[in-house]
């Protein structure tokens, strides 16, 4: 674990530096640990693939003296209750009009259109991370064979529950967005609603199975 | 209330910003010069993060239907309430009926519009501000249109108070934007790094037509990634005003909307120059000038202190 300062207001906590499913619990870990402080000089945490990013309060608390708290406190990391994931199926229409470069995916992969959906719904899939925008599942790990690169120019627009597929990756956007993933289908499940809490029905360490609908 | 004759080139409904939900990509979306709504809500005897209009373009203009205390501050425009000349950084009293138009923006780019009251609008995840992305908070989650309607409500008499002069901040180009290293300065090579901070005084980059409330793309030369570096990381957490470099090495100044990121950051904007970032315009010169973090501590924490010394 390093912890080092990214800007004025930012702690950063690195746990590695790939994509692993070892990492990603010693980040989840280190995330509820930060929940269960319940500190009111931390305004955000953005929990990641390979680190937790800590927003503080300037006006509450110094880099120096939260860092140190949080040494401090460390010994808590392993005997803080952590809660049980949730497990979401999520339907998805694959191919067609819904997933418009499923095309794509089968002849950069050599698979066919059926191969890569069963390829695609064989696997539970972690979340690793949420965000860039609200409620998008970064979810690994993606089957190799189903390896894509990502559009060189992004789309300005793939429709409200798209499911996506970038290098070991595949998300599912939220809303009607610019994506630089390739859309292999898309879901008629809600997955952000502003108006209630959770907003996000996924969270770090949550699990996902694709369901052909 | 109040009547949306004309958004300008666009307008939106702002506040302080949605916290505390980052961890699940929900962006702060704040108004992004918040020393400009923090003055104008001083103005009007609102809370510092109360929700207000901003704006950019000329035309913007607006029509009162009852008495109410209103103000502009952020970029410096010339406006017209009904006839009469109206400087911004300075309340005054409008009147049912009167109009009050921007007719011309002489110095910055965004501008904020408030009331000496409270605009009736529904909070959501514990903010007015509007997330234009994905359409929700603000005013019906969208940017205004002509014919929108703003009720308000406390509507209190204030006097007329005006920001001193050395309050109001310099918007001109070429802006010097002082930055502090990030997290991925070691991408990049030193050559390169020493060409992205143009040498004291001098301009490597200028603004692009690639610009709006999530990011400012800049011309310029390229940085040069190293060889031995990749061309981005895995995504993690993202800080406001970092600056990110994609794969064609032009940096993108992000702003507040987005949550993790995958570009390497040789750098990002230091908090005290975070509310110039309201008033990059295509085309304008920027200098990158790098400060220590205990400078930009210094510098923020100053800056803190004049938010306070205003607001008593």
């Amino acid at each position: 674990m390093n912890i080092s300062r990214y800007g004025e207001e930012g702690i950063r906590i690195l746990f590695g530096e790939k994509i692993d499913l070892e990492i990603h619990e010693k980040v989840r870990r280190y995330y509820f640990f930060l929940k269960s402080l319940q500190l009111k000089e931390i305004t955000d945490i953005i929990p990641s693939f390979r680190s937790c990013l800590i927003i503080f309060d300037r006006k509450r608390t110094s880099y120096e003296a939260l860092a140190a708290s949080l040494r401090d406190k460390e010994f808590l990391i392993a005997h803080i209750d952590i809660p049980e994931p949730n497990t979401h199926d999520v339907p998805v229409e694959y191919g067609g009009e819904s997933g418009f470069d499923i095309d794509f995916v089968a002849s950069h992969t050599g698979l066919s259109e059926d191969e890569v959906v069963e390829i695609h719904t064989s696997v539970t899939y972690k979340v690793f991370a949420v965000g860039f925008m609200p409620g998008f599942p970064y979810l690994g790990i993606l089957d190799q064979r189903l390896h894509v690169p990502r559009l060189e120019t992004p789309r300005l627009k793939v429709p409200e529950g798209s499911v996506g597929l970038a290098q070991l990756q595949t998300g599912i956007y939220p809303f009607e967005s610019p994506a630089g993933w390739r859309i292999i289908g898309r879901t008629k499940k809600k997955l952000f609603d502003y108006n209630k809490e959770p907003y996000s029905i996924f969270q770090i360490g949550d699990k996902v199975r694709f369901i052909r609908a | 209330m109040i009547e949306i004759i004309h958004p300008g080139i666009m307008s939106l409904v702002v506040d302080g910003g949605r916290y505390g939900y980052r961890e699940v990509g929900i962006p702060t979306s704040p108004a992004l010069d918040l020393y400009a709504l923090s003055s104008l809500n001083h103005l009007l005897g609102n809370g510092g993060n109360a929700p207000a209009i901003e704006a950019f373009g000329e035309k913007f203009s607006l029509r009162f239907a009852k008495d109410v205390c209103c103000a502009i501050t952020g970029a410096k425009v010339r406006a017209i309430l009904s006839g009469r000349p109206l400087q911004s950084w300075m309340s005054f009293t409008a009147r049912a009926g009167e109009t009050l138009t921007v007719d011309e923006v002489r110095e910055g780019f965004r501008y904020y519009v408030g009331f000496s009251g409270t605009p009736v609008l529904e909070k959501i995840i514990g903010s007015y501000t509007t997330n234009l992305e994905c359409r929700f908070g603000g005013y019906r989650g969208r940017a205004l249109q002509k014919g929108d309607r703003i009720d308000l409500e406390d509507i209190r008499r204030v006097g007329v108070k005006r920001i001193a002069e050395e309050f109001v901040p310099r918007m001109t180009p070429p802006h010097t934007l002082r930055v502090v290293e990030g997290p991925e300065s070691n991408y990049f090579t030193d050559e390169s790094l020493a060409e992205f901070l143009g040498g004291k005084g001098r301009a490597a980059f200028t603004v692009s037509t690639k610009l709006n409330r999530t990011g400012i793309r800049l011309d310029g030369k390229p940085l040069a990634f190293r060889t031995d570096a990749e061309e981005s990381i895995i995504s993690e957490g993202l800080l406001p005003g970092s600056i990110q470099v994609p794969g064609d090495g032009l940096p993108i100044i992000q702003l507040h909307e987005r949550t993790l990121g995958g570009y390497a950051r040789p750098a990002l904007i230091a908090k005290a120059d975070h509310d110039l970032l309201a008033h990059l315009k295509p085309g304008d010169a920027v200098i990158f000038e790098m400060i220590g973090m205990e400078e930009a501590e210094r510098l923020f924490d100053r800056k803190i202190e004049i938010v306070t010394s205003i607001e008593n």
